[in-house]
């Protein structure tokens, strides 16, 4: 299967939130209950059952007011964090779509992908002890259509295509309206794309983390720690029976010289 | 719309106004967004707070509520003194060029009105053109006569400069000027702009003129009839303009006829006075085929009725008098209206007043509601209204109607578009489609009158209702909507030879051309002849193809009139036929084959041989508009409540706006009508006491009354509760913080309602006139049923309409604002 | 038997047995379905558990039964595995172990090498049950916070069930004798002469001798 991304163009977005609704209908999540927020916001955060989540942040600045409204869900990264953390093997899989795609069947509910997510995604049910995020939705995009998300939108601000096609876009798209796309580091790619707007900064819009990455802590227990685990025991057990065989077992002299046991 | 959703992506310039389509229409930001992708158009929200409309725009500025047209006023002057007007259109398609009669005065002359006003209503008798021996208007090309549409237009705008513009509207006089310069840019015969206008613009007192303002800009500047231009009424329900189409007005009938008045006693009379003449060979006069439509139409209700019977069984209204929403609940209040059917309607959380109307619905001996679930309206009496059902003798019957996908029939959309839609699912439960509970109404009716008899039962005895017939078990069965679609195209009653065509009684008549005056056809609605033939409904067509590459999509379902796209088209081209803009032509001449092409033209006929705006009796686009009741060029008036004296001129408010709170006075009527009528005018001891100016609007998540919305677990979710927004500013001086409880009054409501404060950086105090004038918004979604409920936000607005079409004052009026101590 | 038995020394009480067991057996268990649970190629030991899900229950418990049995054994070994100046001496010969000494002084309870090892796993243990809290429900924590505990909770158990694996040889094969007393409680005086010198003489001189 080729492999897709999601393109969000900021520009577009006028935050209608009808990607938050047809995310909930096809993926058949409960609505919450929610109170009044202060903001349009609503629910205020991801959860179990809110995948995608529409953003508001207001910014009164010199050049006039900002209200940007932002698309957030799964960034679905090239190399997850979450498929590397999670210990149950298919309960996150990172696809050949691109699409990192979590089963409910096979979560134990260790919340390891939780810590692993640059992007502070994947969310916990204490009632069904199990994780829940965005799939991209993989039941529709492996049927041939776009994610139910892209499909409602009405202002072409989500798009779903082939990765080089909306890559290319996106670059093309950021050069036009003289912003960038995010992110935009080539060691940690991900299929969901952003194009910002010049005059907003990252930084400043909640939930954002400008500089993605693999935590460096994942990596160092994934690709250091874990590996030495059976490299030290293995080591030390060869070095054992190397021991007894050079050396042989310590026997007890009968009042001899010193020696000891145990260690 | 002038023009439909795709053609947007046309505009040069797109300018929201009165609108907040980017929530309310978000569709229509599809299109939007790629005028400004593919070329590069330029987005300008005028609103009086910065919306998710503004958050996405190229330029936003402020005015406060009510200010339209000083803001419009002020363009217009810029547009005329800089020369920017589309000088060739202004002379040849419009009535710029029209002598006027030289007893003609307006503002400019009597400080703030126009000539003729006497006891609230104007005589519009100076309101005339000079005209020939024909009859004809006196035109000065040159459009330097002093009495000229254009000389007389320009002497009104030349008020609007951009100081008391400014200072009216509480606006930055430079990001006005911004906004000038780049919207009346497209001048220019090859660029277009178009307005986007919705509520916020026809919710005044002098709502109609709002929009007269945009029309009269678009046609100085040659944007109406070209791709990308236009004024584009954004309608609000999908449905909307089938609606208004198919007359659910009072002062309509389906067409755009006109409903007879008790003076017109014979139809003779009525189709004399109905249609308009012009000697002009010139004009095209299309109004002047009235008699087709009327007789059609009348064939329609009555098949076997002559015309003079049938015209004799329509209701007529009296003369000068209204019977829109506010006056209906006056006479429901009143306790002469008994009975009353809401259908799909919520008006005891949508109205104006809605307090006023929900006491009122207690004076009816009956009450029937027809929805989805239960609606305020539906459940009135009961104590989630916050009354005794003891005291309430009302009787009330809910019908539960199925859903648009539960049903089959056709949808108009803003564009005109008559779209089929097919039924995706039964309707649960007991619930029917509109269709089966008024057939079985209409037979119920008919068996009544044919057994009891009754005062003049013949209308409804000979009603011509052949979409159904009733079932042994006296209920009605599937009533067709295929059969009332062929019914509002319009058929032969008899065999009819047309141009040599022979049309067998029963065929279908192919369009509103072939409609006859004599009673050998009958059409229920003349503008959808031509959308059914005799072998396709054209409203299911769904081909996408689109030939011309102008996006008009002429396969793809149907548009009235005649699948025209875009209509008065025949003002995008030249006298030569040839197109204003060459990169997005509407329709062109082409010379070979003696036809245009392109999109369905306004009449087929060769260029300059006919005046463009073939619908006017004189063929020209009026600047100037004597047809309107409060003048013919908009003039600036504050809302019937305003803090603000008019700085414009010494007339405060509209001068012939009907004044219910002063009516009802009179009549000594009823306490609570007096309270739910009560404004709070400028000058009045009350003014002080409700100092902040207040809007309702709506937002993306909830639609309307919220009848459809609240009860819905995932709309509910994004928006649960009732509430205001406010500047950090008034939050401040009243102590408010956001997520507070705030008590919110009006002098219709002194008890005041409750809702959370929303206190924002999007709202900001209005600098009007040197005094600092805070604003607010509600939403108006909520009410006492459903999954999430709140309060009523038009508990608290005016009972006051617009001078011309009664729509309500949603949009400008006075309250207080105080945290509400939990 | 009865003659041997004479020659032997009560060497461990049955709470210190109580303690080593449940100590080796969670830190055993815990290590063998953590290991499960890190190494997707052993699915074969979360199959055999159960599942995943139940592994992943069953290192959560093994682990209270760890930290548990950490405490405990830190209360009574704590004393005797204080570090004394003889051990430095006893360190830098590595014990015997790998080549002649001649110096070895005479061990407490405890050689210095038992003594290292305890303190690692009090150490690491204390690392790695804290970090398994933290991994337990991260949710309240910070994230830079959550994800060095996952780091650190690795690191711990690398160090831990290293050493775990010298004990094991050292308390078994290597060192014939020792791991009777971790059932019974009893050694040899040999035996206790031979790793326990001091211990044994100490405990003499109080007339506190074997039966």
């Amino acid at each position: 299967m080729a492999e897709y991304i999601k393109l969000i163009d900021l520009t577009k977005c006028t935050g209608c939130r009808g990607c938050q609704v047809a995310c909930k209908q096809w993926n058949e999540l409960p609505a919450e209950k929610t109170g009044f927020t202060g903001s349009l916001q609503n629910p205020m955060d991801l959860s179990y059952s809110t995948w995608c989540l529409i953003r508001y942040d207001e910014f009164d600045e010199a050049d006039g007011m900002k209200w940007i409204m932002r698309h957030d869900a799964c960034m679905h990264c090239d190399w997850p964090a979450c498929v590397k953390a999670c210990p149950s093997p298919g309960a996150l899989v990172k696809t050949d779509s691109g699409a990192v795609v979590h089963d409910p069947n096979y979560c134990i509910g260790c919340k390891a992908c939780i810590v692993a997510c640059p992007f502070d995604i994947p969310r916990y049910s204490e009632h069904e002890e199990k994780i829940a995020k965005c799939t991209l939705c993989y039941n529709r995009i492996t049927d041939g259509k776009s994610p139910a998300c892209v499909t409602a939108c009405p202002t072409g601000t989500l798009e779903f295509g082939p990765k080089e096609d909306m890559l290319a876009k996106a670059h093309a798209r950021a050069e036009a309206v003289g912003g960038s796309v995010y992110p935009n580091n080539p060691k940690y790619e991900t299929h969901v794309i952003y194009v910002v707007p010049g005059d907003v900064k990252l930084a400043a819009l909640q939930h954002v983390n400008p500089n993605p990455k693999m935590p460096t802590t994942i990596l160092w227990w994934k690709n250091l720690f874990k590996p030495f685990t059976l490299i030290g025991m293995g080591g030390v057990a060869g070095m054992a029976a190397l021991h007894y065989f050079i050396k042989g077992p310590h026997r007890v002299e009968k009042k001899e010289e010193g020696g000891e046991a145990d260690g | 719309m002038t023009n439909h959703w795709i053609d947007i992506a046309h505009a040069d310039v797109i300018m929201v106004i009165g609108s907040n389509a980017a929530e309310n229409h978000p569709i229509s930001f599809k299109w939007v967004n790629e005028a400004r992708e593919k070329r590069g158009a330029k987005l300008i929200s005028v609103d009086p707070r910065f919306t998710r409309t503004s958050a996405t725009s190229d330029k936003y500025a402020r005015l406060r509520s009510g200010t339209d047209i000083a803001f419009m006023g002020g363009m217009i002057n810029y547009a005329i003194s800089k020369g920017r007007i589309q000088k060739d259109y202004v002379i040849n398609y419009t009535n710029a060029s029209f002598l006027v009669n030289p007893d003609f005065r307006g503002p400019a002359d009597i400080d703030g009105i126009f000539s003729g006003l006497a006891n609230g209503k104007y005589n519009k008798s100076t309101w005339s053109y000079q005209t020939d021996a024909d009859g004809n208007p006196l035109k000065d090309t040159t459009l330097t006569d002093p009495n000229c549409v254009f000389q007389l237009m320009k002497k009104h705008y030349a008020r609007y400069d951009m100081k008391t513009v400014c200072k009216i509207t509480g606006g930055d006089p430079v990001l006005y000027e911004e906004i000038y310069d780049l919207y009346t840019s497209t001048y220019k015969p090859e660029k277009s702009a178009t307005i986007m206008y919705a509520m916020g613009a026809t919710q005044h007192t002098y709502g109609s003129q709002n929009v007269r303002s945009y029309a009269a800009l678009q046609l100085l500047l040659g944007n109406i009839g070209v791709a990308g231009g236009g004024i584009n009424a954004l309608r609000g329900e999908s449905n909307v303009q089938g609606s208004t189409d198919h007359a659910a007005l009072f002062h309509i009938l389906p067409g755009y006829l006109k409903t007879p008045t008790a003076s017109q006693q014979t139809y003779e009379q009525y189709v004399k006075e109905s249609t308009p003449v012009s000697n002009d060979p010139m004009s095209a006069n299309w109004w002047g085929n009235y008699p087709k439509y009327s007789a059609s139409l009348l064939k329609a209700f009555w098949r076997d009725a002559d015309l003079e019977t049938g015209y004799s069984y329509f209701g007529k209204i009296d003369n000068g008098k209204n019977y829109s929403t506010i006056p209906i609940i006056e006479q429901m209040a009143s306790g002469k209206i008994k009975g009353l059917f809401c259908w799909g309607q919520n008006p005891a959380v949508g109205c104006p007043s809605s307090r006023l109307v929900r006491r009122a619905l207690a004076k009816l001996d009956w009450l029937v509601a027809v929805d989805l679930w239960e609606t305020e309206t539906a459940a009135f009496w009961q104590t989630d209204a916050g009354v005794d059902p003891a005291y309430i003798n009302t009787e009330v019957f809910l019908l539960p109607a199925a859903a648009s996908m539960e049903k089959e029939g056709s949808i108009s959309n803003s564009g005109r578009w008559a779209q089929w839609r097919w039924k995706a699912a039964d309707p649960p439960g007991d619930a029917r489609d509109d269709l089966y509970i008024m057939t079985e109404l209409v037979f119920k009716l008919k068996e009544l009158y044919k057994k009891e008899g009754g005062a003049f039962p013949e209308p409804i005895l000979d009603l011509s209702w052949d979409y159904a017939k009733m079932g042994m078990d006296g209920h009605v069965h599937h009533p067709n909507p295929r059969e009332v679609a062929r019914e509002i195209n319009g058929f032969f009653l008899k065999d009819t030879e047309i141009k040599g065509t022979l049309y067998k009684a029963g065929q279908m008549v192919p369009s509103f051309a072939f409609l006859q005056d004599d009673g050998s056809t009958c059409s229920g609605n003349w503008l959808y002849c031509n959308s059914i033939s005799d072998s396709e409904n054209r409203m299911m067509r769904r081909e996408t193809s689109d030939p011309s590459g102008q996006g008009f999509y002429h396969n793809w379902s149907w548009c009235w009139p005649v699948n025209r796209r875009i209509i008065y088209n025949r003002a995008s081209v030249d006298e030569q036929g040839r197109p204003w803009a060459k990169d997005k032509p509407v329709i062109w001449w082409d010379g070979l084959s003696k036809k245009w092409l392109g999109d369905v033209p306004d009449g087929g006929w060769a260029p300059g041989s006919k005046y463009a705006f073939i619908m006017l009796p004189h063929g020209h686009a009026r600047l100037f508009a004597p047809g309107m009741t409060d003048g013919p060029f908009p003039e600036h008036y504050e809302p019937l409540e305003s803090q603000v004296r008019n700085l414009i001129s010494a007339q405060q408010e509209s001068p012939v706006i009907f004044r219910w709170d002063k009516a009802v006075q009179e009549q000594v009527c009823d306490p609570m009508l007096v309270e739910g009528a009560a404004a709070c005018v400028f000058g009045s001891p009350d003014k002080d006491k409700f100092p902040i100016v207040c809007t309702t609007y709506r937002v993306t998540e909830h639609w309307q009354a919220g009848q459809m919305t609240r009860w819905l677990p995932w709309l509910g979710e994004l928006v649960p509760d009732m509430f205001i927004e406010l500047s950090e500013e008034l939050a401040k001086e009243k102590g408010i913080r956001n997520g507070d409880k705030v008590r919110i009054t009006s002098i219709r409501n002194l008890e005041g309602i409750v809702a959370y404060a929303m206190v924002t950086k999007r709202f900001k105090p209005f600098e009007v006139d040197g005094k600092k004038l805070h604003q607010i918004g509600m939403l108006w979604h909520f009410g006492y049923k459903g999954r999430v409920t709140g309060s009523i936000a038009n508990d608290l607005t005016p009972l006051i309409g617009d001078a011309n079409t009664m729509i309500p004052e949603y949009k400008a009026f006075l309250v207080d604002v105080n945290r509400e101590e939990v | 038997m009865a003659s041997s038995r004479e020659k032997m020394v009560y060497v461990s009480t049955a709470e210190e047995r109580i303690i080593h067991w449940m100590l080796a057996g969670s830190c055993l268990f815990a290590l063998i379905t953590g290991l499960g649970l890190m190494f997707h190629s052993w699915e074969i030991i979360p199959t055999m558990l159960g599942g995943y899900y139940a592994t992943k229950w069953m290192h959560i418990f093994s682990g209270v039964v760890f930290a548990i049995s950490l405490v405990a054994a830190s209360i009574i070994w704590w004393e005797h595995c204080k570090f004394v100046p003889d051990d430095l001496k006893w360190v830098s010969q590595a014990g015997g172990y790998l080549w002649e000494a001649h110096d070895l002084p005479p061990c407490g309870m405890y050689n210095a090498g038992q003594k290292l090892f305890f303190w690692c796993v009090f150490a690491f243990g204390i690392i790695v049950v804290l970090s398994g809290i933290v991994m337990f429900n991260p949710l309240p924590f910070n994230v830079t916070l959550a994800r060095w505990a996952y780091m650190l909770h690795v690191m711990g158990v690398l160090v831990i069930a290293s050493f775990f694996v010298i004990h094991l040889y050292l308390g078994t094969v290597g060192n014939p004798g020792t791991v009777q007393i971790m059932f019974h409680g009893w050694a040899t005086r040999e035996y206790c002469e031979f790793h326990k010198g001091k211990w044994l003489a100490d405990r003499e001189s109080k007339g506190d001798a074997s039966e």
